[in-house]
């Protein structure tokens, strides 16, 4: 990656895929402040546009599926190259699932936009949750484009405190059904919108892991944190 | 982390005590094996000193019979009833001058006929029946040259017994060997080189002249060289021809210090050659002039390797450039 | 997909080949080459691929019996090249080619890449000078042989050789550049800077390679074509040759599970 090939088609084939990867990335992490944002300001046309834009996420991802086959059928891409290929595969799924995750949150505000229903109090709370999934994509993201493995741990916390957040407010939403039945049918609805946020989170972490793929070529899927901070130290 | 675990867990062979018994006898049959080798060699290197041997002896034995005549006179001299006072001159300039007519016949033709047949010839039946032919004159035998010669050039042609007639005869003799030198000169171009030079747009002659002549002349001149080394030594042609064995001037000079400079009553002038001088002086009854005829043998053969010699050297100094 | 608009520079229609003694080596080959393009010939040996390519610069007509039917049409001016009429010295000044071993003429640098001037009566100094500079920076060959262009040419490595011919090969402009197998000799950092440089090459012309590497067609061309028998069993741009062919032949060709 630092230096180039001697054939510099590849290198341009490579840096065009890293780019439209890179684009999809950009354009998940609007999608999901602009859901969040039509969520909390009850604001239709912003929901509507978000999940119109969903199929832009999705041809992106068919898009790089294309050129990564391309480049495996056409370069035999090996070693660091091979890597970066196999992790950008992988990292369009989580970027596309996101997409879904944000498209959710997106129908879940303009149904709620619909229904007029005093919903907003409730989804301030898991506000800040969003905020923390968000910027955990933005960091794994930004890790991608700079080739660095040492933000995994980062991630890696946030990802405990997104999923901390996630069980409060579970805990919350069960203590307001108990005490007035009528808020059961809100309640699971943010509950959806918290899940779907949780896994938002999930997704980021994942493509941070791929990132230490890439650079150290080491897997650090399913391991214990520690083995996860001395690997990606190393 | 590899190589630390490579020496904390060297890792034993468990190969079967049956394999190591095997291999003991794969030993024993490669020692057998071996010593073919060496028997091989010696026997070879026997033969190759047996044959060196002889013609090392037969040499010196020239060389000490004949070195007391190794002189300056010996080759200012003209031939002499005296022993002691008879010389190589005439001899020498003859061969010289026959050397000289028979290069001229030879090369072109024998370089032009290689070229032919190689380049332009068809190939067909034809083609091959010249082939085998021209590899078959190579193996006529010599006094059949000489006969021909007399036959067509001094009777038929006129051309008398003459230095134009033997240098003739012997580029007769030597255009087989010219031939076969260049075409296979030729052939050692590879196909390639030549399909190089097309592919740019190259006329069959311009591969021709600018290649083919260009990288097998190195080939060829070794070929016309050691066509020389074998026309000095030949006798019988010669003689068969017609040649003078007891000459007492030189011909004409083929130069001269007056226009136009250069003259051609030499081609037409009697002549005897350095082999038909040793025949002579072997053929007399008189001790003294077997020295003579030994020491003439020795120049001979001496000449001989030298022109080799200057063949070898030439095509290595000309095959260093070129590597296919 | 070919795009139908793609420019055609030379397309060979129903062409059939037979070698001296009857071989029937090439069968009905209608094949474009795209301008400015590409084209890679593969198949396993014997299949014709080479015997294909040597008819775009008619050096079959070096051997006598050899036989073409069939066209192979040159664009723009739609001369067709197998034509009696046409001197296959002609089609060589427009069309030249780089061989499957570096095959430099025992001369000098200068000289190697001069020839093709030569053959064509320049003998302008500065012209040659000229034109031997623009060459060898074409073949990538300049920076490294400046100094030294009075050398003999053998005494460059194997992948300079290599591109020496294809100097040699640049020098005279031609219209198409046919590769047989360029870098069967070389060894693969000398294979990428061949593939490299004739990426390059195609900004000027039209290339049609030959390889046995499928990973070498896979990797330099634009349009792939397999072929087998003497036919041309598929053609289409190299990304769909490679990642999902129309023939059953070609999937088990490049899978490797024949051939």
């Amino acid at each position: 990656m630092q230096s180039e090939h001697i054939f510099k088609q590849y290198d341009a084939e490579l840096e065009a895929v890293r780019a439209k990867v890179l684009e999809m990335g950009a354009l998940v992490e609007q999608q999901i402040v602009d859901s969040l944002d039509a969520l909390v300001h009850n604001n239709q046309k912003l929901a509507k546009s978000v999940i119109k834009k969903d199929h832009l996420v999705n041809n992106l991802e068919v898009q790089v599926d294309e050129d990564c086959s391309h480049i495996i059928a056409r370069r035999q891409p090996t070693a660091g190259d091979l890597r970066m290929v196999l992790m950008m595969i992988k990292t369009i799924t989580d970027l596309e699932r996101i997409g879904d995750e944000a498209a959710k949150i997106a129908r879940f505000a303009l149904k709620a936009a619909e229904s007029s229903q005093k919903l907003t109090p409730r989804f301030v709370e898991i506000k800040a949750m969003a905020n923390t999934a968000r910027d955990m994509l933005h960091m794994a993201l930004d890790a991608f484009a700079r080739s660095d493995a040492t933000k995994v741990i980062e991630i890696a916390h946030m990802d405990e405190e997104v999923d901390e957040q996630y069980q409060a407010a579970i805990r919350q939403l069960i203590t307001f059904m108990l005490e007035d039945p009528r808020t059961i049918s809100i309640s699971l609805e943010v509950l959806f919108i918290a899940k779907a946020v949780e896994r938002i989170g999930d997704h980021a972490k994942n493509i941070s892991e791929y990132v230490v793929y890439m650079v150290k070529g080491k897997d650090v899927r399913h391991i214990s944190m520690e083995e996860m901070e001395e690997t990606a130290k190393d | 982390m590899m190589s630390t675990n490579m020496t904390t867990k060297k890792p034993t062979s468990s190969t079967p005590a049956s394999v190591l018994k095997n291999l003991g006898e794969v030993r024993a049959m490669i020692k057998r094996h071996k010593l073919n080798d060496y028997l091989f060699s010696l026997i070879g290197l026997l033969a190759l000193s047996l044959a060196l041997l002889t013609l090392m002896t037969l040499f010196m034995d020239l060389v000490i019979d004949g070195y007391q005549r190794f002189n300056l006179d010996f080759f200012s001299n003209f031939p002499s009833r005296r022993a002691g006072s008879a010389g190589l001159l005439s001899a020498w300039v003859g061969s010289a001058l026959v050397m000289l007519v028979t290069f001229i016949v030879a090369v072109p033709m024998g370089v032009a006929a290689g070229l032919y047949l190689e380049e332009y010839a068809p190939k067909n039946w034809f083609s091959d029946l010249i082939e085998i032919n021209v590899t078959n004159l190579a193996g006529v035998p010599s006094i059949v040259y000489g006969l021909l010669a007399l036959g067509l050039f001094v009777y038929i042609l006129g051309l008398g017994q003459s230095i134009l007639t033997a240098g003739l005869t012997l580029g007769l003799l030597i255009l087989p060997i010219v031939i076969v030198s260049t075409r296979e000169s030729i052939r050692a171009i590879p196909t390639a080189i030549r399909e190089a030079a097309y592919a740019v747009g190259a006329t069959k002659w311009q591969v021709v002249y600018d290649h083919v002549l260009k990288y097998s002349y190195g080939g060829i001149l070794t070929g016309v060289i050691i066509g020389m080394a074998r026309a000095l030594g030949e006798t019988a042609p010669i003689i068969t021809i017609g040649a003078l064995t007891f000459i007492a001037f030189l011909p004409p000079s083929p130069v001269s210090d007056v226009a136009p400079f250069i003259n051609f009553e030499w081609l037409s002038s009697g002549f005897t050659v350095l082999p038909i001088q040793m025949f002579n002086w072997l053929s007399r009854p008189d001790h003294a002039f077997h020295i003579n005829a030994a020491a003439t043998g020795a120049i001979i053969i001496l000449l001989t390797l030298l022109m080799n010699g200057t063949a070898i050297y030439l095509r290595y100094k000309i095959r260093k450039n070129i590597k296919w | 997909m070919i795009n139908p608009t793609t420019p055609i520079k030379a397309e060979s229609r129903d062409l059939n080949f037979f070698y001296n003694g009857g071989n029937h080596a090439l069968k009905s080959v209608n094949m474009p080459l795209y301008e400015n393009k590409i084209t890679a010939l593969i198949g396993p040996s014997g299949c014709g691929k080479s015997t294909f390519l040597r008819c775009f610069n008619r050096m079959h007509d070096l051997y006598p019996g050899n036989k073409y039917q069939g066209q192979i049409v040159m664009h723009p001016d739609n001369t067709n090249i197998l034509e009696h009429g046409v001197d296959p010295i002609e089609v060589r000044m427009r069309i030249s080619m780089v061989f499957q071993k570096p095959n430099p003429f025992p001369k000098s640098i200068y000289e190697n890449v001069a020839y093709g001037l030569r053959v064509r009566g320049e003998s302008n100094k500065r012209q040659l000078d000229d034109k031997v500079e623009e060459a060898l920076k074409g073949a990538a060959l300049w920076n490294e042989v400046k100094d030294r262009l009075q050398d003999l040419a053998f005494n460059l490595s194997g992948g300079q050789q290599q591109r020496l011919c294809i100097a040699r090969a640049l020098a005279t402009d031609p219209e198409i550049m046919l590769f047989d197998e360029p870098t069967s000799a070389l060894d693969p950092i000398a294979t990428a800077n061949i593939e490299e440089l004739m990426s390059e090459l195609k900004q000027k012309l039209t290339i049609l390679v030959v390889t046995h590497n499928m990973q070498q067609a896979a990797r330099v061309s634009d349009y792939t074509a397999y072929m087998y028998l003497g036919e041309l069993m598929e053609y289409d741009d190299t990304n769909t040759i490679f990642t999902r062919p129309s023939r059953k032949e070609t999937e088990d060709y490049i899978t490797g599970k024949f051939g």
